[in-house]
């Protein structure tokens, strides 16, 4: 049920790094038409295609958010001169091929995922969505409305709640207060023309990155890619902003909504991309999550979700997550583990082991093409350096328990905390407080 | 519906598998028995141990890491409403100690140090429980997870602890309205027998549980002879049977067939459709469901592969389902699914209507149904493409070998390996017929359950209750 809803609400992208496989051949990068094309060969049937436009929420003001992921819609949804949205379709239907924009904090992709032997079916249909959408105004009422729903239906998800609440609350008048789905208010206004024209605007080579993962001819892809880019307009040089967040002190908002349980979400500031201790937090906050968990759910039972871990990006940021019955006993168990994380450190053991467990990540992720090219668009654009995707594994092994330590504590400092349920089964002193407080005794269930 | 230990996304559980080649020849060294081989695909190996224990090598190299799954024919389907809920605690206690690891955090502290990837899940027919790791770590994963599956260790504090854990994850699905329709639709398609099919269970239950409960849920199902193990990855099948063998291989059979012995009652059949309107505030936007008692392996395997190609023919855009609600603007998502199980298993339209047509696209939808089993209702064109693409979708589903354990239990659980292998094989053959034949048998002017959830203010503008009634079908 909930997965049918996930499906047609959002499709992320998962954005970690990966290693380098070791049946396949190397990756490399080309040069074509200004464009910086990555090649992964990936040893199975399966094509993946990505055109990544750099920019996400950086590319539209807040009062146009949802642009992005209405324009990406429309390319797929809403025809091209040479089809109707339902001939277009219906020829990707025929070939099962998957076809479909995504719209990121960073950036957005338009992708396909096709069977080796339908890709000369599945290109044509692919280039035209991009080159030549029709965002017929019919379709476009329709996609339009479809937004809204969806974005009502993200609204209805208790998660998703939350964390939009937990982002646009401590990125407020900032870019990551965006939402790349856009707001009901937002989406309604939008216009076929502004869209089609926005489209437009950000479909230039000076964005784009392209990501390929799949056994193609290298003289096959730069004849392809080069066409297609030929008829792609240069645009503007374009940089992505970096941005780091650190609040003032921690905050508390709490909203009344009527769920089974209490959500409660931290966010705090975490490294830059580039700096120093950015693998450091990284395995610090793994390491973290693990004693979050066993504090929370297995010693105290507090929780059946208990989350903590690192939006990586470029306005990175830390996140604390649970959904509790008891949020002030919540809280005092989190605070009190923050420090003494912070006092005692992590221990080498508990370092050695992060790293072992990261590795099977590392390659627990790249088993199929989609999550190999999504972190290679992602180091692509947030460290500006695709191979960080597979030289990962040797800079994770370098961090020492003196970096995590440190980068634990330089980073998680003042929370910005929200809170959706009941207000008044929380005490929200406990959370701005500046002093740590007491961990309540237990109560005897029997 | 199935449920996870840990919080993490939901995987799908209906995949398919190429079909390659038979497998006549498979080394049997001793303390094997000599048993019927099921017909697998290439790099896919099965022996089965004296004492039951079924234990499938799927060898795929691809990256240098090993899975490892046991799966257990427990979940919802085995409890009555004393137990609802109980299969899954019981899943959730599999993590917390055993005479190995004898607390949680001695759990845990061994899946890092084995570098684990590690979950279980509890749906209607099945719990599985699964560790990946390094591929030199098999003999490690493999001990340790024989520690935790025939040695565990329910105290009272821990199930204290581990209670309000469950019925957690049980708030976290009752502040989803997605999850308010499921359980109010499928509360009044199986009546009393609803405990058999929602493997989250009863908070009083939940609440109240002991290790005593614990103890006769072990004692009922879980022996090696109700139980496979899927060890998948970069791994050499002769290596991983002697493991399996030397590890598994004295464990004792329980000497009765669990389903025998406590058979699984049979659902009654439904009598007359059956209309609800759920008012709740946490609904942004409504979602409608209908739902029918499908066909099941059981009875009616042939339909089981009907009902999936009917689903896909429904999923093209060219088909009428989504040319007349989506096509049109009258909903933004309507899929039709089925639910591959054992006993009975549900046909299901889920459906995310446009509010403001929301009149519209209930009448369209139950338009529409009614001609699901006319002869002209799909054509010979979507009905190859569907199949097409299940074939193509095969190939995808098969890409992360991670999840070969995971799909293979599903099907061990609810139908057979020979029944999964022959999948593709039999999804061919599949004819406009044999859906007519499915679709009549099951859903057209058969009686089902229909429920809405909206929200107090859009239930005010749209009165769903004047039309979405039994009266109106």
């Amino acid at each position: 049920m909930k997965k049918i809803i996930q499906y047609i609400i959002i499709l992320i992208a998962f954005s970690m790094p990966l290693s380098l496989c070791a049946q396949t051949d190397k990756a490399y990068d080309m040069n074509i038409n200004d464009v910086k094309v990555i090649v992964q060969p990936s040893g199975n049937e399966i094509i993946v295609f990505q055109t990544i436009i750099k920019g996400g929420v950086q590319n539209y003001s807040a009062d146009k958010a949802g642009i992005e992921s209405l324009a990406m819609t429309g390319l797929t949804e809403c025809g091209t001169t040479k089809d109707d949205k339902n001939s277009f379709k219906n020829k990707l239907d025929k070939i099962s091929a998957r076809v479909y924009g995504s719209t990121r904090m960073d950036f957005a992709s338009f992708s396909l995922n096709c069977i080796k032997g339908d890709f000369e079916a599945a290109w044509p249909l692919y280039t035209d969505a991009m080159l030549s959408p029709r965002f017929d105004a019919k379709e476009f009422a329709r996609i339009r409305q479809d937004a809204i729903n969806i974005i009502r239906a993200g609204d209805s998800d208790s998660d998703n709640a939350v964390d939009k609440m937990a982002r646009q609350t401590a990125f407020m008048g900032k870019d990551y207060a965006k939402e790349p789905q856009g707001t009901v208010e937002t989406v309604t206004k939008l216009t076929p023309e502004e869209t089609k024209k926005y489209w437009q605007s950000i479909f230039t080579r000076s964005k784009m990155v392209i990501v390929i993962v799949g056994d193609l001819d290298k003289a096959d892809i730069e004849s392809k890619v080069k066409d297609f880019l030929s008829k792609v307009p240069a645009g503007s040089p374009f940089k992505l902003k970096e941005e780091s967040y650190s609040p003032p002190a921690n905050s508390f908002s709490p909203k009344e909504r009527e769920n089974a349980t209490n959500y409660i979400q931290g966010i705090t500031g975490a490294p830059l991309p580039g700096t120093q201790d950015y693998n450091a937090f990284v395995l610090a906050m793994r390491i973290f999550s693990t004693r979050h968990f066993i504090e929370v759910r297995s010693k105290n039972g507090l929780s059946y979700a208990p989350g903590s871990w690192f939006s990586q990006g470029k306005t990175p940021y830390a996140n604390f997550f649970v959904t509790t019955t008891q949020p002030d006993k919540y809280i005092a168990v989190a605070r009190n583990l923050i420090d003494k994380v912070k006092t005692e450190g992590f221990t080498a053991e508990e370092l050695k082991n992060e790293k072992t467990g990261y590795l099977t990540g590392l390659y627990y992720r790249q088993e199929t093409n989609e999550e190999r090219a999504a972190a290679l668009a992602t180091n692509e654009v947030v460290h500006n350096n695709w191979k960080r995707a597979i030289e990962i594994k040797d800079e994770i092994n370098k961090v020492t328990l003196q970096d995590a330590n440190n980068a634990f504590k330089k980073y998680i400092t003042n929370i910005t905390w929200v809170y959706q349920g009941d207000p008044k089964k929380v005490d929200s002193k406990l959370y701005t407080q500046k002093e740590t407080p007491p961990i309540p005794a237990d109560k005897k269930a029997f | 519906m199935e449920i996870c230990t840990f919080y993490t996304s939901f995987k799908n559980q209906k995949t398919f598998f190429m079909i390659k080649k038979w497998l006549f020849l498979l080394v049997v060294s001793s303390g094997l028995i000599a048993a019927a081989q099921p017909k697998l695909p290439q790099n896919y190996y099965w022996e089965k141990l004296d004492n039951g224990l079924e234990v499938v090598v799927i060898e795929n190299h691809k990256v240098p890491l090993a899975t490892i799954e046991i799966a257990v024919k427990n979940g919802a389907y085995t409890e009555g409403p004393e137990y609802s809920g109980l299969s899954h605690l019981f899943e959730h206690m599999f993590f917390k100690a055993n005479k190995d690891y004898p607390d949680q955090e001695k759990f845990i502290k061994r899946t890092k140090e084995l570098g684990a990837i590690w979950n279980g899940t509890t749906g209607d027919e099945r719990v599985n429980y699964f560790f990946t790791f390094d591929k030199d770590s098999l003999d490690a994963g493999l001990k340790f997870m024989n520690a935790a599956i025939r040695f565990p260790i329910y105290r009272e504090e821990d199930m204290q602890k581990e209670r309000p854990v469950v019925d957690g994850e049980f708030q976290r699905g009752e502040s989803d309205p997605g999850f308010q329709l499921w359980i109010d639709v499928n509360k009044r398609c199986w009546g009393d027998l609803f405990t058999r099919k929602n493997a989250i269970g009863d908070h009083n239950i939940i609440n109240t549980a002991t290790p005593e409960k614990m103890m006769i849920i072990k004692d009922k199902y879980y022996f090696p002879n109700n139980s496979i193990l899927v060890i998948g990855g970069d791994v050499n099948h002769d290596d991983a049977f002697q493991l399996a063998k030397n590890i598994y291989g004295d464990w004792k059979s329980s000497g009765f067939d669990p389903h025998e012995k406590y058979p699984i009652p049979e659902f009654k059949p439904l009598e007359k459709p059956d209309y609800n309107v759920k008012v709740s505030s946490i609904a942004e936007t409504p979602y409608m469901m209908m739902q029918w008692m499908g066909p099941d392996y059981r009875h009616d395997s042939a339909a089981t592969i009907a009902a999936d190609v009917f689903s896909a023919v429904l999923g093209l855009n060219s088909s009428k389902w989504q040319q007349a609600l989506v096509d049109k603007g009258l909903a933004t998502y309507a899929g039709v699914s089925y639910q591959t199980c054992k006993y009975v298993g549900p046909v299901q339209t889920f459906i995310v209507p446009n509010p403001q047509k929301l009149k519209e696209c209930y009448e369209e939808a139950m338009k529409q149904i009614k001609m699901w089993g006319d002869d002209d209702y799909i054509t010979d064109d979507q009905l190859q493409t569907a199949k097409d693409n299940l074939r193509r979708n095969k190939i995808r589903n098969e890409e992360k070998p991670s999840d070969l354990p995971h799909n293979l239990t599903f099907w061990w659980c609810s139908t057979s390996l020979n029944y999964s292998t022959n999948y593709d094989d039999n999804m061919q053959k599949i004819t406009r017929a044999d859906i007519q034949r499915y679709v009549k048998t099951y859903v057209v002017d058969k009686p089902f359950v229909a429920g809405l959830i909206i929200n107090d203010a859009m239930n005010k503008q749209y009165k769903p209750s004047e039309y979405f009634t039994a009266k109106s079908f």
